[in-house]
């Protein structure tokens, strides 16, 4: 019995003592408890703490990101130019993995938890509602950070072996640069967009598919409209020419048709580019992507800023409205 | 038995509630789930007794902070549920009524990550967990996913992430929920335990009341949001002591018999329910049956019965909290 060895416990080497002991040490805070949660959010975005079926998607996905960087290193070490630029990476490539990446794992961090109704233990724990989708939101933007910016460290880290001289090295740095931000703009929106959606269902299959159809139907969509443009050929078409505050950073290319820079507004990933581009990274010549779309461009960060904010909006409320049931 | 003080018990009253009311939007003038509740809960294993709907858990939701009240007022150790919330949740665990837990994790990893979540630093959290898990009896299964586990081995985790923070408190809404008689046995001994041996007050909410009456020391029975009573356990069992009688035939000539020696038994289904008066209830009936010639063919002193209490003036229909038992 428990009791009998409590009692004489003081006693030389009790080695099995049963009884109950109470926690007498620290605790921590609210944002500490944050931070842990956001913390562990991050790790399970990529299958840590889970079994190695959990695993297989995140490494897949990382593994592909990474792949045009490590092509890129070995290209250039052979003494070959950079095949592959900071400011879009690959384009094709790095949207579809994304996508992938966080129509599998967002529904990972939040319909897990939805299906096994565990929030009301996460409830009554010592913090605030909102807490928790800050914490997942945080650890979610930096999963997807990690696959969008770890490339492109080591697309930079693969360039700067090959380049010879400081100046050469400090161009690689200043192109890195604003990649790595526009990196963290894909980030912070894809991972808001893509847990708000995942947040409505407790069913991860559904919302692995609510995720990916949006980006893929957002995406498609966009791109049929830009080919559509793109056939109506920037020669003497009817396209409502109005002259753009852009236009005289136009002088190179025939100027984009409003027609086509209205398409870019409807995917997340043309917006990117577009903001990007507006930003003053390099333009894309690349037909199937959104163009430079001069001062046009403020509406496409406006539209992008108004989508993060409902999506955390409608991820914070989400949670206020399941504390309550 | 009272609980061991712990180092900062404070206050006789655990749980304080004047005029508590919640009415939720919806219907017309919303949907009523306490109504003037004024009740106060002292240490050690109080019984939260209520059919479904009569307001436990949102009572529950109140006392942890996550809930605001209507009106009127609820203090957990003396803290405001409304003001300080979060310090409550910092000294009170909770274990839900319905399925919590992941089944694609260990209850080890489970465990664990919700001692993090309240608050231990991580290496305390692994002790703690595997301490808690200990307490619960949950051993070598313990690194196996969830997923596999039992109904029974469920409701210890549920247990076990409640217990992690080393709780001044436990809230516990159905524990024996699912469970067969085996394992609500188990249970009900495990709760006993903890709230005897570990000095961790707990509130026990049920619909059940027969089932709890034993491991509590005092009672707080609510229906329609109102206090119906709250006492000590001793004044409830006191006052309900009955015995069953039950024979083959001749029940009817049985009651007249016994109502002819100045006891009240009243019909039950096959049986007679018999208030005891003292030990010469006993002699009466056994002579009784004695006298009348009938087959006993069961005798014993009624436990579950404290439902009656609760409605004294419904003769034989005080049967609602029972019957509301759900699946």
């Amino acid at each position: 019995m428990p009791a009998d060895t409590t009692t004489g416990a003081s006693a030389a080497g009790v080695i099995h003592d049963l009884g109950y002991r109470g926690y007498d040490g620290p605790r921590l805070g609210r944002a500490q408890i944050t931070r842990a949660l956001a913390w562990h959010s991050f790790r399970s975005a990529f299958g840590f703490g889970r079994g190695a079926k959990a695993k297989i998607l995140p490494v897949i996905t990382f593994v592909a990101m990474c792949l045009p960087a490590v092509a890129n290193a070995i290209a250039m070490a052979q003494g070959n130019q950079q095949l592959v630029g900071y400011s879009a990476y690959q384009p094709v490539l790095r949207d579809l993995v994304m996508m992938i990446f966080v129509a599998v794992q967002a529904p990972e961090l939040v319909s897990r938890d939805l299906r096994s109704r565990v929030l009301p233990l996460y409830f009554a724990r010592p913090i605030k509602t909102g807490d928790y989708p800050l914490a997942k939101y945080l650890g979610f933007t930096a999963a997807c950070a990690v696959m969008i910016e770890v490339p492109l460290l080591l697309l930079y880290g693969g360039s700067v072996v090959s380049v010879h001289g400081g100046a050469a090295v400090w161009d690689q740095t200043k192109a890195l640069l604003p990649g790595l931000l526009a990196g963290l703009m894909w980030a912070v929106v894809l991972a808001a967009i893509s847990l708000f959606l995942a947040s409505l269902t407790g069913r991860r299959a559904f919302a692995t598919g609510a995720v990916a159809i949006f980006f893929l139907g957002t995406y498609t969509l966009a791109e049929i409209l830009l080919q559509v443009e793109n056939h109506a050929g920037p020669g003497p078409g009817p396209g409502p020419q109005k002259p753009g505050p852009g236009q005289s950073a136009a002088f190179l290319a025939p100027p984009v048709p409003m027609a086509e820079k209205i398409s870019g507004l409807f995917s997340p990933f043309t917006l990117f580019d577009g903001v990007r581009m507006w930003l003053g990274g390099p333009r894309t010549t690349v037909a199937e992507n959104v163009l430079y779309p001069g001062g046009f461009g403020a509406v496409y960060a406006l539209v992008l800023i108004i989508a993060l904010a409902a999506c955390l909006a409608g991820l914070f409320a989400r949670y206020r409205k399941a504390r309550l049931s | 038995m009272t609980s061991p003080p712990r180092a900062d018990a404070g206050d006789s009253a655990v749980i304080e509630t004047a005029a508590l009311s919640k009415v939720y939007p919806g219907g017309p003038g919303g949907v009523t789930a306490l109504d003037g509740l004024t009740v106060h809960f002292a240490p050690g294993i109080t019984g939260l007794i209520g059919a479904n709907g009569a307001g436990k858990s949102t009572l529950i939701k109140i006392l942890l902070g996550l809930l605001v009240p209507t009106k009127g007022m609820a203090k957990v150790f003396g803290r405001d549920c409304v003001k300080d919330g979060m310090s409550i949740r910092q000294i009170v665990g909770y274990m839900p009524e319905h399925d919590c837990l992941p089944g694609d994790v260990s209850a080890t990893e489970f465990v664990t990550h919700m001692g993090r979540m309240s608050g231990l630093p991580a290496t305390a959290a692994r002790e703690r967990a595997a301490e808690s898990l200990r307490h619960v009896g949950l051993h070598e299964e313990r690194y196996r996913q969830i997923g596999t586990y039992s109904t029974g081995m469920k409701q210890r985790v549920k247990l076990a992430q409640a217990l992690v923070g080393d709780p001044r408190l436990l809230l516990l809404d159905e524990p024996t929920n699912g469970l067969d008689p085996a394992g609500r046995n188990a249970m009900l001994e495990l709760i006993a335990k903890i709230g005897e041996e570990f000095g961790i007050s707990i509130v026990v909410a049920s619909h059940l009341l027969g089932e709890i009456e034993r491991i509590c020391d005092q009672l707080v029975a609510i229906e329609a949001g109102r206090l119906l009573r709250a006492d000590t356990m001793d004044s409830f069992t006191k006052a309900s002591q009955t015995l069953v009688v039950e024979v083959e035939d001749g029940l009817a000539r049985l009651a007249d018999e016994l109502t002819r020696r100045g006891l009240k038994p009243r019909a039950y289904q096959r049986s007679l329910l018999v208030p005891i008066g003292g030990d010469d209830t006993y002699d009466a009936v056994r002579d009784s049956v004695a006298d009348l010639g009938l087959p006993l063919s069961r005798l014993e002193r009624r436990r579950h019965q404290v439902e009656e209490l609760f409605r004294d003036d419904a003769d034989g229909t005080g049967m609602t909290l029972e019957a509301a038992d759900a699946g």
